[in-house]
Parts: C-alpha cells; sequence; structure tokens
C-alpha cells in the first residue's frame, strides 16, 4: 500500500512524464522566455538611441527662414554648436511630414521691433506630436530663450540696472543620473517579464491535469484510485513548479548572456551592465513566487466550470500583477513595509533594487517571502478544499 | 460482496436517488437496470466513492464508502461512465499508472500487466499512445486499469455503450469469465436483452427507487408475465428510456 508521499511522487513522475511529451506547450513557454530579453535589447537600440544620443552634444542643425533679419542671433547659435541651414520653401510641409524636426522663423517687422526695445516675435515651427523631434525642440527652445535672456541683461546693464534683478531665483537641476543609471529603465523591464512568465509559464499544465483531465472524462476514473484527493491535487499542482523553476532560470540566463555578450556600446555609446550576483538574488526572489502561482492557477482550475473559462482567468492573471512592475520600471516608489506585504509587489520592488544594485533591506525580503509563502499555503489549501467538491467532477457550480 | 442500504441522493433541488437498497453477492452477475436518468449511474458513483450520499450507506465488501473510503477503494474496481485515457501516454502506461497507485510495482505489476494484456486480446496495441484508440480499444484500456489490483469487487457502468457487435460479445464473455471466478459483478444497463441474458440478479431501477428486484424466474413470478421484457416494463410502469 502506498504512503500519501509516494502517492504524490507517483502522480508528480506521471504529470512530468506527459507534460514532457507535450512538446507545443514546452516550445511555447520557452520561446516567451527568450523572447522577452531579445525584446528588452531591441528596445534599448532603438529608443536607447534616440533618448542617448541627445545627451551627446552633437551639433544641432537648425533650418531658418529669414536668417538675415537677425544676423546676431544667429551668430549666437552658431557660436553654441548649431548650423544655422537655409529653409525649403515650404518650410511647414516639412515639418508635418516629418522631414525636417523643426523651422526657425524670423519674420520681417523682428529688426524694428528689436531695435524699438518691444517684444520680437520669433516663430519655432515643430511638431509636438512627433516624439523624436522632441530633443531637438527642446535644445532650439532653450538656446534662444538663452539669447533671450542675455539680451535682456545687456539691455539692463546699459540702463545702469543689475541685471539680478530680474532673477529673484536662481534654479540649480543636479542631474545625478549617469547614461548607466537612464537606460537601466529598461533593464527594469526585466520584473515585468519574470511576473509575466511565472504566472503564465505553468499555467498550461495546472489547466491540463485539473480541467483538462476533466474534460477529457480521466479525472473520474482516477478519483476512483485509493488515493485521497487533496494528495493527487498536490502532486498535480507540484508538477507545474519545475517547469516553471525552467523558465525563470532560462529568462535569467537570457537576460544575463544578452546584456554581458551584445556590444550595446555600438549602439548607444557605452556598455549596459548587468550585474550576474544580482541576478542569482532575483532568482531566489522568484522562488516563492514559483509556489504562489501554482497555488493561484490551482485555484482557478478547481474553481472554473471548464477549461475555456479557467483560461480565461489565468491568461488575465499575470498581465495584471505584471503591471505594478512595468509602473516600477518608470516610477520607483520608495520601499516601505506595507509594500512587502503585498505579495508579487513586493518582490518587483526587490527586483527593481537589485537591478539597480540599491541596498535591499534583508528584513523586508523575508517578510516579502514570508507573506508570498503563506499567501500561496492559504491557497493551496482552497484549492484542496475546491479539488474534493463533488462539483470538481460535473463542472457545475 | 456489495450492500446498499437506503441510499437517497440530492442535487441541489434534484431528488436523483430516494432510497435504494439492494445487494450484490460474491460469484454472481448482478444488473442495474432502468431507463435513462432512473438513478444508475448515481449509484454506481456512490460505491466507486466519487460521490457521497445524501443519507443511506453503501458498502464494499463490508467497508462504508464515506467512512471507509481508501478501505473500500482498494475492494473494488470500477469502468466508471467516463473511460478519459492519458493521450500521451502508452495503453501500457497508463495501465502502469493505476497499478501504482494501488501499491503494485516492479516485476510484480507487470506480470499483472501482461495477463491483462493477454485476457483482454491487446497484444497489437498495448505499446501505442491511446491517441486516436477505437472505442473498443479505449475500454479495454479502461478495463485493464480499473482491475489491474485484482479486485474483488467489479463495477460496470453501462459497459458495451459505443461498441461494436464483436466487442460487444467480447465484453459479455469477458463478464461472465469475472463471475466464474468469483467476483462480485455489478453493472448497469438501459438494454433489457443485455441484462437477461447476463444476470444472476436483476435490480429494476426507476425514478431513483429500486421498482423490483430478483432472479429473472423471480421477476416473472413477481410480475406474474412470461416474458422478461413484459416484466421489465410492468415493473417500471412504462417501457420509455429503455431499448429491447
Amino acid at each position: 500500500m502506498n504512503t500519501n508521499l509516494q502517492t504524490a511522487w507517483i502522480v508528480f513522475q506521471k504529470e512530468m512524464l506527459d507534460n514532457l511529451r507535450d512538446r507545443r506547450s514546452a516550445v511555447g513557454g520557452i520561446a516567451t522566455a527568450l523572447f522577452t530579453p531579445a525584446l528588452v535589447i531591441f528596445l534599448i537600440i532603438i529608443v536607447g538611441q534616440t533618448l542617448v544620443r541627445d545627451q551627446i552634444e552633437t551639433a544641432l542643425k537648425l533650418p531658418v527662414v529669414g536668417a538675415e533679419h537677425a544676423p546676431t542671433l544667429v551668430s549666437f547659435l552658431e557660436q553654441r554648436n548649431v548650423i544655422v541651414l537655409p529653409a525649403p520653401s515650404d518650410p511647414e510641409a516639412a515639418v508635418l511630414s516629418g522631414d525636417l524636426a523643426l523651422v526657425l522663423i524670423i519674420p520681417p517687422g523682428y529688426t524694428e521691433s528689436f531695435a524699438a526695445g518691444e517684444p520680437a516675435v520669433l516663430e519655432l515651427m515643430v511638431d509636438s506630436s512627433r516624439q523624436s523631434s522632441l530633443g531637438e525642440v527642446n535644445r532650439a527652445r532653450r538656446l534662444i530663450e538663452g539669447y533671450g535672456s542675455f539680451i535682456g541683461t545687456l539691455r539692463l546693464m546699459a540702463r545702469g540696472v543689475n541685471p539680478q534683478i530680474i532673477n529673484p531665483i536662481n534654479l540649480e537641476q543636479v542631474d545625478l543620473a549617469t547614461p548607466d543609471t537612464q537606460s537601466l529603465l529598461f533593464l527594469n523591464m526585466l520584473p515585468y517579464f519574470l511576473i509575466l512568465i511565472l504566472f503564465s509559464g505553468g499555467q498550461h499544465i495546472i489547466l491540463d491535469a485539473t480541467t483538462g483531465e476533466k474534460e477529457r472524462g480521466s479525472l473520474e476514473p482516477l478519483l476512483i484510485n485509493p488515493a485521497p484527493r487533496w494528495v493527487l491535487m498536490l502532486a498535480k499542482m507540484a508538477a507545474a513548479i519545475p517547469f516553471t523553476t525552467f523558465l525563470i532560470v532560462i529568462e535569467l540566463v537570457a537576460f544575463g548572456a544578452a546584456f554581458s555578450l551584445i556590444p550595446l556600446e555600438d549602439f548607444i555609446g557605452f556598455q549596459l551592465s548587468i550585474n550576474l550576483a544580482s541576478l542569482w538574488w532575483i532568482f531566489l526572489v522568484c522562488l516563492p513566487m514559483i509556489f504562489l502561482a501554482a497555488a493561484v492557477q490551482m485555484v482557478i482550475a478547481t474553481y472554473a466550470r471548464g477549461q475555456k473559462e479557467a483560461q480565461t482567468y489565468t491568461t488575465l492573471l499575470p498581465i495584471a500583477l505584471a503591471l505594478p512592475g512595468l509602473g516600477l520600471a518608470f516610477l520607483p516608489v520608495k520601499p516601505t513595509l506595507q509594500a512587502f506585504l503585498i505579495p508579487t509587489f513586493g518582490q518587483q520592488i526587490l527586483m527593481t533594487q537589485l537591478l539597480r544594485s540599491e541596498p535591499v533591506n534583508l528584513g523586508f525580503a523575508l517578510v516579502s517571502a514570508g507573506v508570498t509563502l503563506l499567501t500561496a499555503i492559504l491557497l493551496t489549501v482552497l484549492a484542496a478544499y475546491l479539488f474534493s467538491r463533488e462539483r470538481m467532477i460535473f463542472g457545475t457550480r | 460482496m456489495i450492500e446498499v442500504t437506503n441510499l437517497h441522493k440530492n442535487f441541489g433541488k434534484v431528488i436523483a436517488l430516494q432510497g435504494v437498497t439492494f445487494s450484490a453477492p460474491d460469484g454472481q452477475i448482478t444488473g442495474l437496470l432502468g431507463p435513462n436518468g432512473a438513478g444508475k449511474t448515481t449509484t454506481l458513483r456512490i460505491l466507486y466513492t466519487l460521490i457521497t450520499p445524501t443519507q443511506g450507506e453503501a458498502r464494499i465488501d463490508g467497508f462504508d464508502t464515506r467512512r471507509q473510503k481508501i478501505e473500500a477503494q482498494r475492494c473494488l474496481g470500477a469502468l466508471p461512465d467516463s473511460l478519459g485515457l492519458y493521450p500521451r501516454l502508452t495503453a501500457r502506461e497508463n495501465i502502469r499508472y493505476y497499478g501504482r497507485l494501488h501499491g503494485l510495482s516492479g516485476p510484480a505489476l507487470e506480470t499483472r500487466i501482461d495477463e491483462l494484456v493477454r485476457m483482454l486480446d491487446m497484444q497489437d496495441f498495448e505499446a501505442r499512445r491511446t491517441e486516436g484508440f477505437s472505442s473498443g480499444q479505449r475500454v479495454k484500456v479502461a478495463i485493464a486499469r480499473a482491475i489491474i489490483h485484482n479486485p474483488k469487487n467489479i463495477l460496470f457502468d453501462e459497459p458495451t455503450n459505443g461498441l461494436d457487435v464483436m466487442s460487444t460479445r467480447a465484453m459479455r464473455g469477458f463478464i461472465r469469465r469475472l463471475r466464474d471466478e468469483g467476483h462480485c459483478v455489478l453493472f448497469s444497463s438501459h438494454i433489457m436483452q443485455e441484462v437477461a441474458a447476463l444476470c444472476d440478479h436483476i435490480v429494476i431501477i426507476s425514478r431513483g427507487q429500486v421498482a423490483a428486484q430478483g432472479s429473472a424466474p423471480e421477476l416473472l413470478a413477481a410480475t406474474g408475465q412470461t416474458n422478461l421484457e413484459d416484466a421489465f416494463v410492468s415493473a417500471i410502469g412504462s417501457g420509455e428510456g429503455l431499448q429491447a
């Protein structure tokens, strides 16, 4: 006669064999795990290039209409790394079509207004819906405004007024970001992808072993065998864990490899490195969530009437849980104890901190793991109850 | 030995069984005959521990199917209503899985599988994955895995459903053979001929109650009819839902 542990082992082995032969699902999971690092590298190369290139001072090409009306302004700009170009005959069309990012228009009335000491009007023709030109537009605007205050200062001095008087505040922005930390933005998408994989990787295994068995009519005969139902349920749940763990390892290794091997420097001007020790810690942070994911999926699978219904929930789940992580990539929150009490959210903060090589509060990390494990255990108990209901077999509520 | 006492079962507001009592002795074939929806499957499901009765009790070799579930499960084998196999496993692997769940292993298990493969004539497909099996092949695998532990009590829920003539004949032969080996065989059917041809003891179920029971001659005497078909119809009150 089998002990419960022996029974669980037999069921676990059978589910593993069954899943290993399910090539299509396995390949799908692995492809997802490999696809995400590729996507991040792609984003870094494409977006990183436009963001980072602006920081490196290249000459700003500025087409100007009516440059002859403001020679002082033109030479001011030219001294500040701007190449003033003649504008095309139809500047509006050129900006609208995206051929030019911006065109400066100096109207004929400029000289008179300027000479009279009245505000002289300049037009900067831009298409603000075009994100890619934002950097150039801001730079041109800053330069022209700089010219304005330069002239203003000169005029005050000419009248014997201290120009400081019109600068009651001097705001200095101290930008601590290095190009390295700026590009961490993309690296910070890793927690988002990890959560996605954690909560979707093993779902087909759990659904196949529960609602799938019910729909294929193999659950009823299975339950006639001498074994407590909760033991069967636990073994089926456990069968999802090796596969999810495997996918997480693939994801982390692929991430580490992509950032170490691909010469990003050639594309964005500097090398983005990923700390391999961080990846190892991130893996440890993931472990309680692997258990949690299996438990949540089991509750869904035992509660839902059928495979279709269960799939609807299990597909939405990873996206819902991963969204806070995506938010964290762009808006890092200050870690508080409350944040770590939320399973998956606490871990996403931890992973972000590890990626940024920030100090991690070990106490918070343990609280986060503990709360996650406790939640997973409670959900497992709930799943055991749901799995033992007669409704599990008949598929009605 | 199977004993059923005053079995009641409700599914929400639906009353499936209202006081079913009968027993099935060893070395005999007991047939549960009744129209579709009469409560045959529900009775069998309670017996093979899948569901619990609202009231009353069912015993397999004296073990209560609710309070001594695991013990009861060890002495019964059942071919349930659904015969799902694992399509990615071979026939042999499907059978082996159930054998292991019953605590069998190693050469003893393989020998027992070989025995069943011969007995059920499964040599041609035992090593194939069960995806795409015919219904006859599926039933054979399902029977083999159900009786892998050589249980004393064997329950069949409409075992000839969907089988062709040859497979049906083979199935009936197999059921008789189990009886002759001393097993307690309980099977359900809505086919009068099948029950008449096979059973030593007949329990007629209608609307969740036992309408009549006994051997074929006893049923004829009780209903005052000269052939079994009329006796069944007379016991149930109508022939609706039955098949000649």
